[in-house]
């Protein structure tokens, strides 16, 4: 005779092998490794109902950009949620992002592909992958930190170098004459604590 | 009426005819505008996407320097106002707050219990102020192409004053000043903003399909209430232009200019001589509409 917790155990199994609607199981038989979903859910996508996602690919059928990614944001909630972080982190689709939240207002399940990838990207840069996108934003941050307001041609300089300022020198001319570009970047009032707050935040995230 | 202004980066520089209108119009409205003391950049798109605790602390500080200043806060540019909402929102959840609250007093601030609303121009306009008895100068025969890109309206959780997909509050407010609004299909289909500089082709490519709607539906000008669309749709019109071998040569307004015009105000004054590209066509058409002369 079977104890009863032996019982137990074959029932579930029997459950797993059926059509249950258990919350592991996924449209296609997978199942959800969570380690990689948590780690997007604890760095951001805490409000994205990941495990949720039945696959109906509005978000890519919305997307603007699906037509250059190589993984459309519908195949990319699947592997986020098999756990497949090489293939996520390898994909131009985290920097073809445009960040429009068009996929996130058509999907009925509430994943918020948009947050999701936001926070992939996070994870990504966090692992030291390159890329001009990963620099320009990069940059971006770590100018922001330095006054608090952007300067636009510093941004330019840094990213594309001389290059970029020299490419960008007729419009920044008009800029000027329009009286839109000054030449002293503007700041916050407290810029030294302004700076030490932000890179705090980093070094916790980096632990 | 009394808003806290957060003006931010953009409409420092590029978007300066923004920032201008904005201010103008709303004096003529009788609203006043509390400029946020001691702003920092919102963040954008872009920050969130290196650190979601990084871009919450920078939208946040400025959503608590309005709640410190106890004034619902007003953001023209789309970015600042999605950013800023957000923010607003992550301070309602315990857990958010702490981690806000922490970076915050490292900067000597402190997070006040003041519930304040976050509210972009264009909700300020159609929601809390009636202008409809102010036209003095209708833009009765201007045809419109009403732009709202992706963050004035999305993700709804945190706008949620006009639909996501398909809004109309643009429209509306173009239509009382007299204009028709053309039926926009791609009114928030995304510009490519955020990656206009590192992916520069994908951004033509999206930014190019508004413009061939717009023209193809005989509009006079492009109306839009974002500084980053219009760096797409304006600064970058010549740039597509050539890339294509096209020709467009579509003024891009802001939508509080076009309210300003309609209200009698000089185009001067709204600021619409600093346009990269000239909006000359839009305003001869308005100074030379039948109905004002006679």
């Amino acid at each position: 005779m079977p104890t009863k917790a032996e019982k137990t155990t074959a029932r579930k199994k029997r459950l797993k092998s059926f059509f249950s609607i258990d919350r592991d199981r996924q449209v296609d038989g997978d199942t959800i490794n969570n380690k990689l979903l948590n780690e997007i859910v604890a760095e951001g996508g805490a409000s994205a109902s990941i495990a949720a996602c039945m696959q109906c690919g509005s978000c890519t059928g919305g997307c603007p950009n699906a037509d250059k990614m190589d993984i459309p944001p519908r195949s990319l909630i699947l592997m986020i949620q098999r756990g497949e972080w090489d293939k996520v982190l390898q994909s131009k689709t985290l920097w073809l992002c445009s960040s429009c939240y068009t996929c996130t207002s058509r999907c009925p399940r509430g994943v918020k592909p948009s947050d999701v990838i936001e926070a992939a990207k996070a994870l990504a840069i966090r692992e030291g992958i390159k890329n001009d996108s990963v620099k320009f934003n990069t940059i971006f941050v770590d100018l922001i930190k330095e006054r608090g307001i952007l300067f636009e041609p510093e941004l330019m300089y840094k990213y594309g170098g001389l290059k970029e300022v020299i490419d960008q020198a007729p419009l920044g001319i008009k800029l000027t004459l329009t009286g839109k570009m000054s030449p002293f970047p503007e700041k916050v009032k407290d810029p030294k604590s302004f700076k030490k707050a932000l890179e705090k935040i980093e070094k916790v995230s980096k632990k | 009426m009394k808003y806290s202004y957060y003006s931010g980066c953009s409409l420092h520089t590029t978007a300066k005819e923004f920032n201008i209108s904005t201010q103008v119009i709303m004096k003529e409205l009788g609203v006043e505008l509390e400029e946020l003391k001691d702003w920092s950049c919102c963040g954008g798109s872009i920050a969130g996407g290196v650190s979601h605790d990084m871009g919450m602390a920078l939208a946040a500080r400025n959503v608590v320097l309005a709640q410190n200043q106890n004034l619902d806060l007003v953001a023209s540019c789309s970015g600042c106002y999605n950013k800023s909402a957000k923010a607003a929102k992550a301070l309602e959840d315990p857990k958010e707050r702490a981690k806000i609250t922490a970076v915050l007093e490292d900067m000597g601030m402190e997070v006040s219990d003041n519930n304040i609303k976050v509210k972009n121009i264009v909700d300020v306009l159609i929601n809390d102020i009636d202008y409809t008895g102010k036209i003095k100068h209708p833009l009765t025969g201007l045809k419109v192409a009403c732009y709202y890109g992706c963050l004035m309206t999305r993700p709804d959780d945190i706008t949620g004053w006009d639909s996501p997909l398909y809004p109309m509050s643009m429209d509306k407010l173009s239509e009382i000043c007299g204009a028709e609004a053309v039926d926009f299909r791609a009114k928030t289909k995304c510009c490519g903003g955020p990656i206009l500089v590192h992916q520069k082709e994908v951004a033509y490519e999206l930014t190019k399909a508004l413009l061939d709607e717009a023209k193809s539906l005989n509009a006079d000008c492009i109306v839009l209430a974002c500084p980053l669309c219009a760096t797409n749709l304006e600064i970058r019109q010549k740039e597509i232009e050539k890339y294509y071998n096209v020709s467009y040569n579509l003024p891009i307004v802001y939508i509080t200019e076009l309210i300003g015009l309609a209200l009698g105000i000089s185009p001067q004054t709204l600021g619409m001589n600093k346009h990269v590209l000239s909006v000359k066509a839009v305003i001869d058409k308005v100074k030379n509409n039948p109905l004002v002369a006679a």
